[in-house]
């Protein structure tokens, strides 16, 4: 648990030195600041106003960005350490395999969770002393989703970091991975694969199964709870799964698949030359 | 302490360690030599538990994949290209003392120091900013400040000016008498001083495995004195690099070293062997 606790340190202090993150930062907290100065709190659009306004367009920027920026920054920690050299000299070290796996995962879960929190964070603060009115239980459950999608994504980059042997093939596939899982959100190939009349079971289950649809859908349902505002898929999930069980649906199920493609990552890890 | 049987290691299907047999006992100091792709640094990790392989390894009596963090407290390892690491000198070291069961800080402060490297003075700078030398040095001390049963390096001194060199060979010889050692090199004349067994690899093989007495000068300073025919600026150079003082406008150069570097230095001045009127050595 110490060596645990050391090795996430030492990679939180490496990381926070990367470009990668400070262009991480600069996108989300670049991006809050800006909400802010275009004065988007004051605007109407989607039928929002306010903070929850502010939100709705966070929300839009994460769905784009957020899986991407995860994957990039991520699929390069074994990989990347093991083409440096890094992980032959750590690995010579008494530090277990789990240590120094967790390690770097949850390190890498504080460096992109802490961001678009305090991003968030900032929001909210901003609001209140704005006098706007606080939607709390929605920056609460947002949060949350935030948490999990990040967590299913840092769980995804993991994996693909220890099952390919080169860098560059690492981010071909993330970008592969992250183009596809786009293109299959509500309003693009579900609405067409819908004009097509195919079968809704296909429809709603490829929907269910892509975490940044999941995690849209369920982001916007806390502000739109008939989900009035996003295409037609939805409709048919929410209809199926009901407000409460689709909320927990989408805080499940990305956790979980970050926590599945994380122990196969690390069983992969372990199981293989370690560089 | 180490004991192999009959190991092998393959790539796809390019076989690089190709049935490996060997003992090594406590005491042993063996210089791992061979040519580029002989297998050295894929028996080192092997050894070291980082690669799976066929065949038996034990290394303290354990698997070196299974019981990894028992036996990485006991081995020290010099890596032979350091790593591009972000942290700071002083959180290396700190990392390092945390990680590890034996070893304190001041110890590596203090070996750092007795390689010619201050790294009080260089606690804020990058790691991965310190020169090619600093760098080796502190890895070394790193290695070192775990009194390590086993001491493993990789080209250790490639990096080291002379008197890095001299000051690491003399920290081999007096504060690990008791340690066995792998030092994987290029070149023979780097290490033979220091080592009681030379074990060449050639295709994945042992083709050489031979014992020779460890020198009785390793230790001892050595004070030589020599003369050229002519002045020679590019000697003049090389033996100012020893820290050897020139006299007689730069026909004669005076200067010491240790026993461990005889025949660094010897093979060093051999280009000169035609200029050379006096060469002594005592």
């Amino acid at each position: 648990m110490n060596n645990l606790l050391i090795v996430t340190g030492f990679d939180f202090k490496e990381s926070i030195r990367a470009k990668w993150f400070l262009l991480y930062i600069i996108v989300f907290g670049g991006a809050v600041i800006l909400l802010f100065t275009l004065g988007i709190t004051e605007s109407k659009v989607m039928g929002f106003t306010g903070l929850s306004r502010l939100l709705i367009t966070y929300i839009q920027l994460c769905v784009a960005v957020l899986p991407i920026l995860i994957l990039i920054s991520t699929v390069r920690s074994v990989v990347g350490d093991r083409e440096a050299n890094v992980l032959e000299y750590f690995l010579s070290m008494p530090i277990s395999l789990g240590s120094y796996f967790w390690g770097k995962i949850l390190s890498k879960f504080m460096l992109v969770f802490l961001p678009i929190f305090g991003a968030l964070a900032a929001a909210v603060i901003w609001g209140f002393l704005k006098n706007l009115s606080i939607p709390w239980s929605i920056a609460g459950f947002y949060s949350l989703l935030l948490g999990t999608l990040a967590w299913c994504f840092l769980g995804m980059g993991m994996l693909i970091s220890t099952l390919v042997k080169k860098q560059e093939w690492g981010l071909g596939l993330s970008i592969l991975i992250w183009l596809a899982l786009l293109l299959f959100i509500d309003v693009i190939l579900i609405g067409l694969m819908m004009q097509h009349k195919i079968i809704e079971a296909v429809i709603i289950s490829v929907a269910l199964l892509n975490p940044i649809m999941v995690f849209r859908t369920g982001a916007v349902l806390l502000f739109d709870p008939e989900l009035t505002s996003i295409g037609p898929s939805a409709y048919v999930i929410l209809d199926h799964l009901g407000y409460s069980g689709f909320l927990a649906y989408s805080i499940l199920y990305p956790l979980g698949l970050g926590w599945l493609f994380a122990f196969f990552g690390f069983f992969r890890f372990k199981r293989g030359d370690l560089i | 302490m180490i004991k192999i049987n009959n190991l092998h290691k393959r790539f796809g299907k390019i076989s690089v360690l190709d049935g490996i047999d060997i003992d090594i006992n406590a005491g042993d100091r063996i210089a791992l030599i061979g040519q580029n792709g002989a297998g050295k640094t894929t028996l080192i990790r092997v050894i070291l538990g980082q690669y799976l392989c066929e065949g038996e390894v034990t290394v303290l009596g354990k698997s070196p994949r299974r019981d990894r963090v028992e036996i990485l407290n006991k081995i020290g390892f010099v890596p032979q290209l350091p790593p591009p690491i972000q942290m700071t000198v002083e959180e290396l070291i700190s990392f390092s003392a945390n990680v590890s069961a034996n070893t304190k800080r001041d110890d590596i402060y203090q070996k750092a120091s007795d390689l010619g490297l201050d790294a009080v003075e260089n606690n804020k700078k990058q790691f991965q900013k310190l020169s090619g030398g600093m760098k080796q040095k502190l890895l070394i001390a790193l290695a070192l400040a775990k009194n390590p049963e086993i001491l493993i390096m990789d080209e250790p001194a490639a990096n080291l000016d002379p008197q890095g060199r001299q000051a690491f060979f003399l920290q081999l010889i007096h504060s690990l008498e008791g340690t066995t050692m792998l030092l994987s090199s290029h070149r023979i004349d780097e290490v033979i001083n220091l080592i009681n067994r030379i074990v060449e690899m050639d295709y994945g093989k042992i083709v050489q495995d031979d014992r020779i007495d460890l020198s009785v000068f390793a230790d001892k300073l050595l004070e030589c004195n020599i003369v050229f025919v002519k002045p020679n600026q590019t000697a003049a150079k090389i033996l100012h690099d020893w820290n050897f003082d020139m006299i007689n406008g730069g026909m004669e150069f005076q200067g010491r070293f240790i026993g461990a570097e005889r025949l660094k230095f010897l093979t060093t001045i051999s280009r000169f062997a035609n200029q050379i009127q006096k060469l002594n050595i005592h």
